[in-house]
């Protein structure tokens, strides 16, 4: 490709910046706005913290937290009838990838009306949306950055993948002390979310200097400061990872995913699963299936995880994905799907759904449904 | 969804966030068409409205003026109607009539009500049919009253000319019973009376024997008087016959001086009463022929003089002439009375004007000659200076084979 394309929301950065909330919502025009969020954020006080904010500023709103991880294609339409029966405009989210990705959904179906499936793919979408400000609460998802969003199809049992242009914010407001009040647990899950996004949008064939550049940053923040961020909690390594989650979304919204997100979205979509934890599980195999088709780049992430380059690239990247599994080891995310999923029964059948995902077209390596169920069986 | 998309669609030049500034022009563009399509149907309704002749109203529930048509503005020109209420505008009230049409159709079940009103229109009281009938929202509630007003005065006039012919008529076929009835014994009379004459000689020898020759006289005299009354009773029938005809052919030849005679002959009871010689015929020599309607002319002839006997009351003239000039037929009633008001000739000829007292006139008599005359291809124009009487001309066109 001989031009590049780098598209990211107007972003807003720093420590208290949640306070920017309700000015960024009244320019872009609103009246009436539809705040989503769910219970854990409103647990952590921010919702309250945000109500205070634009209650400030005289600021009508609605809200809607009907949502669950891994967010469901009905809850989309209940917030989509919930945003035309309230009459709202402005859709502002704050919370994690769910909350993020099911306002997506709801701010789609409320302008392009229909049922969320039928923009499932690139480039269905042929209005635009109302405009969003998207405020997360973690990181993992970079949805306040991508043109991504991700819906549960309850009925065919998988995760459907949605990409557009038009499903970027309009703004997005990252405030790094909101990630004080995780915990351990909490962070583990987004952190490997967001090393997947690093790697794969790294290898991918849509990469650019302009996104490559993003992917190395955000896979050396993460790396750096994963391991006192997860001992000590302090605000300035949560606030480089923060910045790390920004690089991986800048990175990975304009160069998408790989065959990684095909096959955590099919065991997502079949088991509910935490996203960040199959990748866990699952990225160190997806990347010695792609290696041969990005020797190289696989090398530069070795050498970003491990600080070290080995007599060849093939030996460096190697390096770099064991790591990746001594790191899972060390914190304690296990290595098989056999000890967290109930049989083996239906591998088969998340093979042939991921075979069908949109971010397979962004893989290095083209994969076949053999090849995927090859991988899930490598991992079980 | 993998199968048609390709890299760029994920991350190419073209693929980018829509805004809104296409949808909203589109979007205007839709507005504007439709706002095109409903302005012309709105220009279409009030279309529709302005073509109408009768004055259309819509009234908010308070009875404020919300829109009018065409008709509004031109009978009651000059009245910027917006905001003011019917009842101001149409009765020059400041609170609502205590009843009217519009308060009885928000009382009727049907929702629509009608009433006639006197309104002044034109600077005139006119007899007004108002019809309100109640619109609603698309909820189904009383949203506004349209109120539609029309000019019933000429229908109204019509029926009551209805009346009158019809009365007239009725009259006409009693007064040919009545003639009939007359006629036989009208004819015995008459036909003894003859048979009575040619006794005469008879009784004149036998008289002469007696020598009683006065009382021949008296009985030739006498005689000649029945037979001359008798004439004059069997030309009264025979009016009387021919005023009742009113189905006879439209096309007769008239002359218009025997019409003036023969009416003149049926108002002699009337004329008796009057000092004598109040009436001055100045006929035509030239036989001024019309050709028309006897009865309907006659009419004419009978309103005129009447009018003109009701002018000059006890003392006066009344001339009645006739005269050919060119192609014309004109006939002149003048008369030395108290005259018109300048201001009520304009008047004259409408319906239901009269300046006589209640029960001596309604006001019909010269709006029939009006359209009697016009029926005949006539006119007729008054001249009158207060004080110094009238003179009414009728012009007729002049039959001349």
């Amino acid at each position: 490709m001989d031009a590049y394309k780098f598209a990211i929301p107007e972003i807003i950065f720093g420590r208290g910046s949640l306070k920017y909330a309700s000015i960024c919502a009244q320019q872009l025009g609103a009246s009436r706005i539809f705040v989503v969020s769910d219970a854990g954020v409103e647990k952590a006080g921010w919702v309250d913290k945000l109500f205070d904010i634009l209650r400030a500023q005289n600021l009508d709103f609605v809200y809607f937290n009907d949502i669950s991880p891994n967010p469901r294609d009905f809850q989309v339409h209940n917030g989509a009838k919930h945003y035309e029966e309230t009459e709202a405009d402005v859709v502002l989210a704050l919370g994690g990838g769910s909350v993020m990705d099911a306002a997506k959904g709801i701010a789609l179906v409320v302008s392009n009306k229909g049922d969320i499936k039928d923009y499932e793919g690139a480039n269905h979408v042929k209005k635009p949306l109302p405009p969003m400000v998207f405020i997360p609460s973690t990181i993992g998802s970079e949805s306040n950055i991508s043109q991504f969003t991700v819906i549960t199809d309850v009925e065919r049992h998988i995760k459907m993948t949605i990409i557009s242009r038009t499903l970027v914010p309009n703004i997005s407001i990252t405030d790094p002390t909101l990630l004080g009040t995780l915990n351990r647990e909490l962070l583990i899950a987004p952190l490997f979310d967001s090393i997947a996004h690093a790697v794969e949008s790294y290898v991918s064939p849509l990469a650019s200097p302009l996104t490559e550049v993003q992917s190395r940053r955000a896979l050396d923040l993460l790396i750096r400061h994963l391991r006192p961020a997860l001992e000590e909690f302090r605000l300035d390594d949560l606030e480089q990872l923060a910045v790390a989650g920004a690089c991986s979304g800048m990175a990975f919204t304009n160069a998408s995913v790989g065959l990684g997100h095909a096959l955590a979205h099919a065991l997502g979509g079949m088991y509910d699963m935490v996203h960040g934890i199959a990748h866990a599980m699952l990225l160190p195999s997806v990347m010695r299936f792609n290696l041969p088709a990005c020797t190289s780049k696989m090398a530069t992430i070795g050498k970003i995880i491990t600080g070290k380059t080995f007599a060849t690239d093939e030996a460096t990247a190697q390096a770099g994905i064991e790591a990746l599994e001594e790191l899972r080891a060390e914190i304690g995310i296990p290595a098989r799907l056999r000890e967290i999923l109930p049989d083996n029964t239906m591998l088969p059948t998340m093979s042939r759904n991921a075979a069908k995902d949109i971010c397979l077209l962004t893989n290095p390596r083209p994969a076949t449904w053999k090849d995927i169920l090859n991988i899930y069986y490598g991992v079980w | 969804m993998t199968d048609n998309a390709n890299l760029g669609d994920i991350c190419g030049i073209e693929s980018i966030k829509l805004g809104f500034f296409r949808e909203v022009q589109r979007k205007i563009t839709e507005l504007k068409k439709s706002n095109t399509t409903i302005e012309q149907k709105r220009q279409d309704v009030q279309s529709i409205l302005d073509g109408i002749p009768d004055v259309i109203a819509v009234l908010s529930m308070d009875l404020a003026l919300h829109s009018v048509n065409k008709a509004f503005y031109s009978t009651y020109g000059g009245i910027a109607p917006e905001g003011l209420h019917c009842y101001q505008v149409f009765k020059g009230r400041t609170e609502p009539c205590s009843s009217c049409p519009v308060a009885l159709a928000l009382e009727s079940s049907t929702q629509v009500a009608r009433g006639l009103q006197i309104l002044n229109w034109h600077g005139e009281k006119r007899q007004i049919e108002c019809t309100a009938s109640i619109m609603h929202t698309q909820e189904g509630k009383p949203h506004r009253v349209l109120l539609l007003q029309r000019d019933v005065t000429l229908e109204k006039q019509f029926q009551v000319k209805y009346f009158q012919a019809e009365r007239m008529a009725t009259i006409g076929i009693l007064a040919e019973g009545v003639a009939h009835e007359i006629n036989n014994p009208l004819t015995g009379i008459g036909g003894f009376a003859e048979a009575l004459s040619l006794k005469l000689d008879e009784l004149r020898e036998v008289a002469a024997l007696c020598n009683k020759t006065g009382l021949i006289e008296d009985f030739e005299e006498y005689l000649q008087t029945i037979l001359r009354e008798c004439q004059r009773c069997s030309d009264i029938v025979q009016n009387l016959l021919t005023f009742g005809h009113r189905e006879i052919n439209f096309h007769v030849t008239i002359n218009l001086n025997d019409v003036v005679r023969n009416s003149i002959q049926l108002l002699g009871p009337r004329l008796s009463r009057l000092s004598p010689g109040i009436v001055h015929l100045e006929l035509s020599e030239r036989e001024p022929v019309v050709l028309g309607h006897p009865g309907e002319l006659m009419q004419i002839v009978l309103n005129l003089v009447l009018n003109a006997l009701y002018a000059v009351q006890e003392a006066g003239d009344v001339t009645m002439s006739t005269q050919i000039k060119g192609n014309m037929v004109i006939l002149q009633v003048h008369d030395t009375g108290i005259g018109i008001q300048e201001d009520h000739i304009p008047k004259l000829f409408e319906p239901f004007f009269t300046t006589k007292p209640p029960g001596q006139g309604i006001g019909v008599g010269l709006s029939t000659c009006y359209n009697i005359i016009s029926k005949h291809g006539g006119y007729i124009t008054v001249n009158s200076e207060p004080g110094h009487g009238a003179t009414f001309e009728v012009i007729l066109p002049y039959y001349s084979d």
